[in-house]
């Protein structure tokens, strides 16, 4: 017999009685105002909050967020500042020293900042090895809270996917927050118009 | 159930636990005053020791049967049983149907009740006679808090309520204040108190100081062990602080 | 003395270390308490996420065996291990299979149980801890303290001085930026070079054959990007049904155990990408027993917050390394004694009944209740602390006996002392840092029997 085999057979021995699946029996937080909610909780998790006007040009945002950027790394075809296409390198470690790396977001949550990337670059690496990290959303793509967002029909369409809200950080020395653990040091979500 | 109707008056069976009977018989007697003061018929059945709680929590509930059998029969003839000590009372609201073997409509689980609980939900009193010219601190006993709902936990997301507040709001001239951490537990515990009596001395030296800085004058609660434990640190360091009863409060002056 | 009390005392005896630890906990607990008030549903979310669970573990070899299904079809290699020896085992050969010498991992207090780290050693495999407070606790050659805080009870200057020692930063400096930013830029190199990845698993999904996996500093994510093998390891309890039981957990997990609305990442694993090789180990290791357990069944619910440890004010006071069982805390209390009550016995005095453990629990186990119920069958495991047996049995015949309680208070009165059936050989203990109550003139009992209550 197979471990698998084994441990059924115990959890079978053990058997416990039938619990049926609950139901939800709540209404979840939602926000009447999606833009000033997701501004707000942008800021609690320590990223910033970029809304672009009809027509603005999102590169023209990237710089202005990170003036000092000398590398920025994106595959996304607007992005013309970047300076290099992450896809076209034969190793991610090629990545290590990045400013600032761009990436498309599918929606935002907001209840806790979290946006959800769906990997649509050869290497995740990307997302955490940037100094900073800039993330375009459309604005119109924003749920309440989790049960929303896992409820969208097309969630399960993933590879590697993850939630990010805000850059990275540790409170394990002393609870003292510091911001840059390992991942980017800044995040700025960029929210755009729908494209026409 | 109302109290009070024109043919029979409720009978009401004092519950003073073993430790209140012997160190703090002043609660016992404000207890029977303050029940006494709003026309209720109160009895003390006579020769009570102690409900079980100290050996069950320190790991022997087996041991308490017998003595839950001895409360059972003592307070047989009572429509209700009202004590000052609310962890007590809710070792006997929540032990005794095992302890017994009996469903709970059987035993006097679902007659007992705390002196708060008991006024501000059975009796539901809106005026009291009491005066208490003194800036007193609550304390939220564990067990009142947790198990017997005397207030609302910190913890749960909940309308905020007091009923010790409430009652206290009813006294005249008494300043209550509340510790910083509300309801965190001054470590006595029972045989806690003994068995880690390090961290229990801890608990209660925080506990204390937390309600010190309120600047009052009275720790106050449901809880006399509770207070027992931190009455035991004040005297010892010699602390501005003093320990009172919440009954002994609400039947001050009466 | 049980062997937590033997070793809360000596953490006790420094008072400011005491203090401090408690604080810094504490505000933990606050930051948590403000989370849950955000969210008005709070009660009914844990509510249902705790029927959740029961549900899932009522059907736990069904999902267990959907995950697999799915998983498998996503191109993740499953495997089995009843007990911690096989987990290793297993882990093991996946490394040697790709000739792995450097491993990196994240946070898993699985792979502290199964004793993983010292076992590669000894095979010649280099496990390097990414999360911060773990890779502390690794440079300082001790245990983490605490299954989210790591290192909680490391103060600052500690911290300096094995940086100093082991990463060459500047002596004496102490600031958690400067010393958070030196370990980045030293683990930088660790991912750069490392050839296995290992991670733990939060919730795995069996719907869709996929794991999810929560840090706040992306070290798991910086960890696998780059080596070719993904080693993800999980017990059996970290199966849930779907997403719609998924956003229950995410919403509950980071506000309980840090007070953030999420961690930073919250990071789904269903595909290894082209070239990459994504193996999980789903690891029994007595987690099936704890089904037998009527009592203590609850505890396979677990999501291993950490809040029933932040708010417990005993563990705030003795820190995690007073608990013999590798997870301190109510959570460790209870699962120590499923794992051994002979070996970790000594924990279940570490509990004033405060009950608070039970309301900060996002999916509302008992854990209060379950001590509770250990206490209970210490004795008939013969367990329980003889001297504290016998002075249960003396204030049980004097209780059961009022022919003798009152006589005896009397004495103790005489004797200005608590009578030997109440406290017997524990008047010490008392008496550390606290005057014995004082008994009164009268009892209750005699003021009544003579008449003045009337």
């Amino acid at each position: 017999m197979g471990s698998k085999e084994e441990i059924f057979a115990r959890i079978k021995a053990h058997g416990v009685d039938q619990v049926e699946r609950p139901e939800m029996t709540f209404t979840p937080l939602t926000f009447p105002e999606p833009l000033v909610q997701f501004e707000k909780i942008l800021k609690a998790v320590g990223a910033n909050y970029v809304l672009l006007e009809k027509g603005q040009d999102v590169n023209e945002a990237i710089r202005k967020a990170y003036p000092e950027a000398k590398t920025i790394a994106s595959n996304l075809p607007e992005v013309t500042c970047a300076t290099v296409n992450p896809d076209k390198l034969d190793d991610p470690r090629e990545l290590n020293g990045t400013d600032v790396g761009v990436i498309r977001g599918e929606f935002g949550v907001l209840e806790n900042g979290m946006v959800w990337i769906n990997q649509h670059t050869r290497y995740k690496a990307l997302f955490f090895i940037a100094e900073a990290l800039v993330v375009l959303l459309d604005r119109n793509e924003l749920v309440n809270n989790m049960h929303e967002a896992y409820a969208r029909p097309d969630f399960d369409d993933y590879g590697y996917g993850c939630f990010i809200a805000g850059p990275s950080k540790t409170a394990d020395i002393e609870q003292a927050l510091v911001i840059g653990a390992h991942g980017a040091r800044g995040v700025t979500v960029i929210l755009q118009h729908p494209p026409l | 159930m109302k109290l009070v109707t024109n043919y029979y008056i409720m009978k009401i069976g004092l519950f003073i636990p073993c430790y209140i009977n012997a160190i703090y018989p002043n609660v016992g007697v404000a207890s029977y005053k303050l029940l006494k003061s709003l026309g209720l018929d109160v009895d003390y059945p006579l020769d009570q020791t102690c409900c079980g709680q100290p050996m069950a929590n320190g790991g022997f509930q087996k041991d308490s049967a017998k003595l839950a059998e001895r409360m059972e029969r003592l307070f047989e003839k009572y429509d209700y049983v009202v004590g000052p000590s609310a962890s007590c009372v809710v070792f006997v609201k929540e032990h005794y149907p095992t302890l017994l073997h009996k469903e709970e409509h059987a035993c006097i689980s679902s007659r007992i009740f705390e002196i708060c609980e008991f006024l501000h939900d059975v009796v539901k009193v809106e005026k009291l006679n009491a005066r208490f010219p003194h800036k007193v601190s609550i304390h939220n006993s564990c067990h009142g808090e947790r198990l017997l709902h005397l207030s609302s936990p910190s913890e749960l997301v909940i309308p905020r309520y007091s009923k010790l507040k409430d009652l206290l709001s009813l006294v005249k001239d008494v300043e209550v204040f509340e510790p910083k951490r509300v309801d965190e537990c001054c470590g006595f515990g029972g045989m806690f108190a003994v068995e880690e009596a390090a961290t229990s001395v801890c608990m209660g030296q925080d506990k204390v100081h937390d309600h010190m800085s309120t600047g009052a004058e009275y720790i106050t609660g449901a809880d006399s062990s509770c207070l027992m434990h931190m009455e035991g640190i004040i005297r010892r360091e010699k602390l501005p602080i003093k320990t009172i009863h919440v009954a002994e409060i609400l039947s001050n002056g009466l | 003395m049980s062997s937590h009390a033997k070793a809360a005392k000596k953490f006790i005896a420094d008072r400011e270390r005491t203090a401090w630890h408690d604080q810094a906990l504490y505000f933990v607990r606050e930051k948590r308490d403000k989370m849950a008030h955000d969210v008005s549903e709070w009660e009914e979310l844990r509510e249902m996420a705790s029927r959740m669970k029961r549900h899932t573990i009522s059907n736990l070899a069904y999902y267990l065996d959907m995950f697999e299904r799915n998983a498998t079809a996503n191109g993740i290699h499953v495997h089995w291990a009843k007990d911690a020896e096989e987990h290793n085992r297993i882990v093991y050969e996946i490394i040697q299979k790709h000739g792995g010498k450097n491993l990196v991992k994240s946070k898993s207090m699985l792979s502290e149980e199964c004793g993983l780290t010292p076992y590669l050693k000894a095979r010649g495999v280099d496990a390097v801890e990414s999360d911060l407070g773990e890779r502390i606790m690794q440079l300082m050659g001790m245990p983490p303290s605490h299954i989210v805080l790591p290192a909680i009870h490391v103060r600052r200057e500690e911290v300096g001085k094995v940086f100093e020692k082991e990463l060459h930063t500047e002596p004496g400096n102490s600031d958690p930026t400067y010393l958070t930013h030196a370990a980045r830029a030293a683990l930088r190199e660790k991912f750069l070079h490392a050839d296995i990845a290992m991670t733990g698993v939060n919730f795995a999904v069996a719907s869709s054959g996929a794991f999810v996996v929560c840090t706040n500093e992306g070290n798991a994510d910086m960890g696998t990007s780059f080596p070719k093998v993904h080693i993800a390891i999980m017990g059996l309890e970290k199966v849930i049904p779907d997403y719609g039981a998924l956003s229950l957990y995410i919403r509950l997990l980071a506000r309980s155990a840090t007070g953030q609305p999420s961690t930073t990442y919250t990071s789904h694993y269903k595909k290894p990408v082209e070239g990459q090789e994504m193996h999980v180990v789903i690891v029994d290791n007595g987690r099936s027993d704890i089904l037998a357990c009527t009592e203590h069944v609850n505890m396979l619910k677990c999501i291993r917050c950490g809040s029933c440890i932040n708010t417990c004010p005993v563990y705030r006071r003795t820190g995690g390394y007073s608990y013999s069982y590798f997870i301190p805390g109510p959570v460790g209390i209870n699962l120590g004694m499923l794992k051994s009550p002979e070996k970790y016995s000594g924990n279940v005095s570490a509990c004033s009944l405060c009950y608070s453990c039970s309301n900060v629990c996002p999916v509302k186990i008992d854990l209060a209740e379950q001590i509770y119920k250990w206490r209970q069958n210490l004795a008939p495991l013969h367990l329980a602390a003889p001297s504290k047996k016998f002075m249960e049995k003396g204030m049980k015949f004097v209780m059961e006996h009022p022919g003798l309680f009152y006589p005896a208070i009397k004495a103790g009165r005489i004797a200005e002392k608590m009578p030997r059936f109440v406290l017997y050989n524990s008047l010490d203990a008392w008496g550390i840092g606290r005057e014995l109550p004082q008994f009164a003139e009268e009892t209750f009992n005699a003021m009544w029997k003579k008449g003045k209550m009337k």
